[in-house]
């Protein structure tokens, strides 16, 4: 969710239509009075050509707001010899400007500067000439072209009927009894809805702070994403299949899940967001540390004083999956010794 | 009918001269019988009770090991003490235990030589009548005739079978014969008339060891013994001979051919819906070693399961598989102030015995150990073997051992897993 302090620059592309550079001349005769909620979104927008604006709740105002609290004829801009002057009209709340760093209510007549905020009741207008300054043009990220294949309508669909059939063979393969159709399925579709809960309420919240909720761009990303995890914990499995107690690989492996859920929290953020590239990263780490380092807490606080178990490693997969040679008695008994002084010391330490 | 007339007078005169007995014998020694209580110097109270017999003059009393272990293994917070036919209770202290064979011996403080127990210097006869007298559930001293019935069989430390009640609190009390002998020490029951005793030898070796050189410290005494015990029934296991026998007309499992192991079979070949045909063959030591009532040792169990799928996939059958040896266990009892916890390593293990034949297998193993806090060269360890090259069958090898030294746990280990394989 975004909340920013600062008011927005209006996008490029709002004032493109009207904008043609190369014949523009700067007249400050010419208005832009921007209707804006508290949290500085753009609610709509005026452009006027003329000397005096007057604005208020009266139907024969050049700008109408329907606020309670501002008055029939609350206030009127004046454009005296090149600058605009702001008069309140004795108005029941009173009305402020906020300039760029300071914040006074009007008592007098006062010059409205480029950029300023004035408040009035519990509303705001931004005052803006057609000179204002607007922000870069932001360029494509090479995500776009990626996210333009996944919100594709037959790509989210492909995302969704494969992780159904993953969610239908994880739920085969753990059915202990004879096997019923039905069941699997109910159990897939139920996963999928499940899972489809978090780009959705990824989109539900974009909407709600103003931002286009792009739902088919988010289902198709976090799907994808879903299956990529199953792959890096198919990967996993394999992996720890293949390798003895003391190998490297086991553990690097483990970090890929946590990759790619940092990965599917950015690029969220990334469809559902307009925000700094450093706080995109901020909230997408925050969120992976919060999930990955909530479960491990979870974990550790379950993790019993002693544990009379043995606990060890007992991934076993199909022939197809063994690629690792196998080694010998001498070579596993020899291994094995090593753990006596482990446990003597482990006995000893306390 | 004068000599049916006969025989009945003849039966019941040796019911009465049996009751007569059994009343004299116990009116004699009943001097020499103790109770034996284990107070908690906390609270003051007796927490846990059982009966004695004094053995010599200057007042060493033998018991139960498992009598006075929570004095063995904690003597900071008990005390032992004797109550006597007359009422009186002082304070004795322990000179010497045999964890093996689950006896111990008490000192008590005497002021003039006192009568004792004369132990016996032969086996009774398959038969015989005996007496066991001791102090059940705190109720008072009781004499209990039983008849001897040999040592129980294929035991590896040997007990004598008796048959005659013996219940808690009388361990560690004494079984004589009609001459006031002593034969063996209750021990313990398995209900119905079945108790099993020490066997009076065991008690002369213990004493005899006392008086030539009694023991500096328990604790080292009981390392010595369980260190001396594993030694004998490894090498046992380990050069007896392994007879190569078929699971389910599939695998090949080794048969330990030792009395004192024994075996039984399942299967769920009656259970239609199930997914999987399994067979199993497990074999154990029937007998344990008591430490204290949450630390054992000394067992050993062997286990072998075969597996068959029926009408599954093979990535099915294997995460069903997975299921079955994810959750494999200790075999003895021990808690966090007796044992370390596990370390394990695992590995993908082809015995070179059955390499490039039609028997070769290829293992998931995995070992597993813990050692031992007071007993320093002793550990637990735990082998489970998992093959993983057929599509549609599995053989799972497992066994636990308890109480082990590190050379015997890995040379029972290697040539365990070069034993299983295909048929």
């Amino acid at each position: 969710m975004e909340v920013t302090n600062k008011i927005p620059e209006p996008e490029a592309f709002e004032l493109s239509a009207e904008q043609v550079p190369s014949t523009r001349f700067t007249d400050h005769n010419e208005i832009i009075i921007e209707e804006v909620t508290r949290n500085h979104k753009l609610l709509h927008r005026h452009r006027l050509k003329q000397n005096n604006v007057s604005i208020g709740r009266d139907y024969n105002n050049d700008i109408i707001l329907t606020d309670p609290h501002i008055c029939p004829q609350h206030l009127s801009l004046n454009y005296v010899q090149g600058a605009w002057q702001l008069a309140d009209n004795n108005s029941v709340n009173g009305t402020t400007l906020e300039s760029e760093n300071t914040k006074q209510s009007l008592s007098e007549q006062r010059t409205v500067n480029d950029g300023d905020v004035i408040v009035l009741g519990k509303s705001q207008l931004r005052i803006l000439f057609s000179d204002h300054k607007v922000a870069e043009t932001v360029a494509f990220s090479p995500f776009e072209s990626l996210i333009d294949i996944v919100r594709n309508p037959i790509a989210v669909f492909i995302s969704i009927a494969l992780f159904m059939l993953i969610a239908a063979n994880i739920s085969y393969l753990n059915q202990q009894t004879a096997i019923n159709i039905s069941q699997i399925f109910v159990s897939a579709f139920s996963m999928s809805l499940l899972f489809a809960l978090w780009p959705a309420g990824v989109a539900l919240v974009s909407h709600l702070t103003k931002h286009d909720p792009r739902i088919l761009a988010q289902l198709g990303i976090s799907f994808s994403f879903f299956i990529l995890m199953w792959l890096s914990d198919l990967l996993e499995k394999v992996i720890s299949f293949n390798s003895a107690s003391n190998s490297m690989l086991g553990i690097v492996i483990t970090l890929l899940p946590i990759a790619l859920a940092f990965s599917l929290f950015w690029l969220n953020s990334y469809i559902g967001f307009h925000m700094p590239a450093k706080r995109r990263l901020f909230i997408a780490f925050a969120i992976t540390s919060l999930l990955f380092g909530g479960s491990y807490l979870l974990q550790y606080s379950k993790k019993p004083e002693f544990n009379p178990h043995p606990s060890y490693n007992s991934t076993i997969m199909a022939p197809p999956f063994l690629l690792a040679p196998s080694s010998n008695v001498d070579e596993f008994v020899e291994q094995s010794n090593k753990l006596f002084d482990k446990a003597s010391k482990a006995a000893q330490a306390d | 009918m004068k000599s049916l007339f006969a025989i009945f007078f003849m039966l019941l005169s040796s019911a009465i001269f049996a009751k007569e007995s059994a009343e004299e014998i116990f009116a004699q020694l009943t001097p020499s019988l103790y109770q034996i209580k284990l107070i908690d110097k906390a609270s003051g109270e007796k927490s846990s009770i059982g009966s004695a017999f004094q053995i010599s003059a200057d007042g060493i009393i033998a018991t139960n090991y498992h009598v006075i272990s929570s004095y063995a293994r904690h003597p900071e917070k008990y005390r032992i003490e004797y109550l006597d036919h007359l009422g009186n209770t002082a304070q004795v202290s322990l000179v010497s235990v045999d964890v093996i064979n689950d006896l111990a011996l008490v000192k008590r403080q005497v002021s003039k030589d006192m009568p004792f127990f004369s132990l016996s210097d032969k086996k009774p006869s398959k038969g015989e009548q005996l007496f066991a007298l001791g102090n059940p559930h705190d109720l008072g001293m009781i004499v209990v005739p039983g008849t001897y019935n040999g040592l129980k069989k294929e035991s590896f430390n040997e007990r004598i079978h008796f048959t005659g009640s013996i219940n808690s609190g009388m361990s560690g009390g004494p079984v004589v014969n009609k001459l006031e002998q002593v034969v063996g020490i209750n021990v313990a029951t398995s209900g119905n008339q079945i108790g099993f005793l020490v066997p009076h030898e065991k008690l002369v070796n213990l004493f005899d060891s006392y008086l030539a050189s009694p023991p500096a410290d328990i604790k080292q005494q009981m390392a010595a013994q369980l260190l001396a015990n594993q030694e004998k029934l490894m090498s046992a296991l380990i050069n007896s001979t392994w007879q190569s026998k078929e699971l389910a007309g599939n695998a090949m499992f080794p048969l330990i051919d030792v009395p004192f192991i024994r075996c039984w079979g399942d299967s769920n070949a009656d259970k239609t819906d199930a997914l999987i045909l399994a067979a199993v063959a497990s074999c154990s030591l029937d007998e344990n070693t008591y430490i204290s009532s949450h630390f054992f040792t000394g067992s050993v169990e062997i286990e072998f399961r075969y597996m068959q799928a029926k009408d599954l996939s093979d990535n099915k059958f294997y995460h069903l598989y997975q299921q079955q040896i994810s959750r494999a266990g200790a075999g003895n009892r021990a808690g966090k102030d007796d044992v370390s916890e596990y370390q394990c390593h695992h590995d993908l293990v082809m015995p070179e015995s059955t390499a490039n034949t039609s028997q070769e297998i290829n293992n998931k193993s995995v070992f597993c150990t813990r050692a031992y806090k007071d007993f320093p060269q002793l550990f637990d360890v735990l082998y489970l073997g998992a093959s993983i090259d057929k599509d549609q069958q599995a053989l799972v090898s497992h066994f636990t051992l308890a109480g082990v030294s590190q050379e015997n746990a890995m040379t029972f280990t290697g040539k365990f897993i070069e034993a299983v394989s295909w048929k």
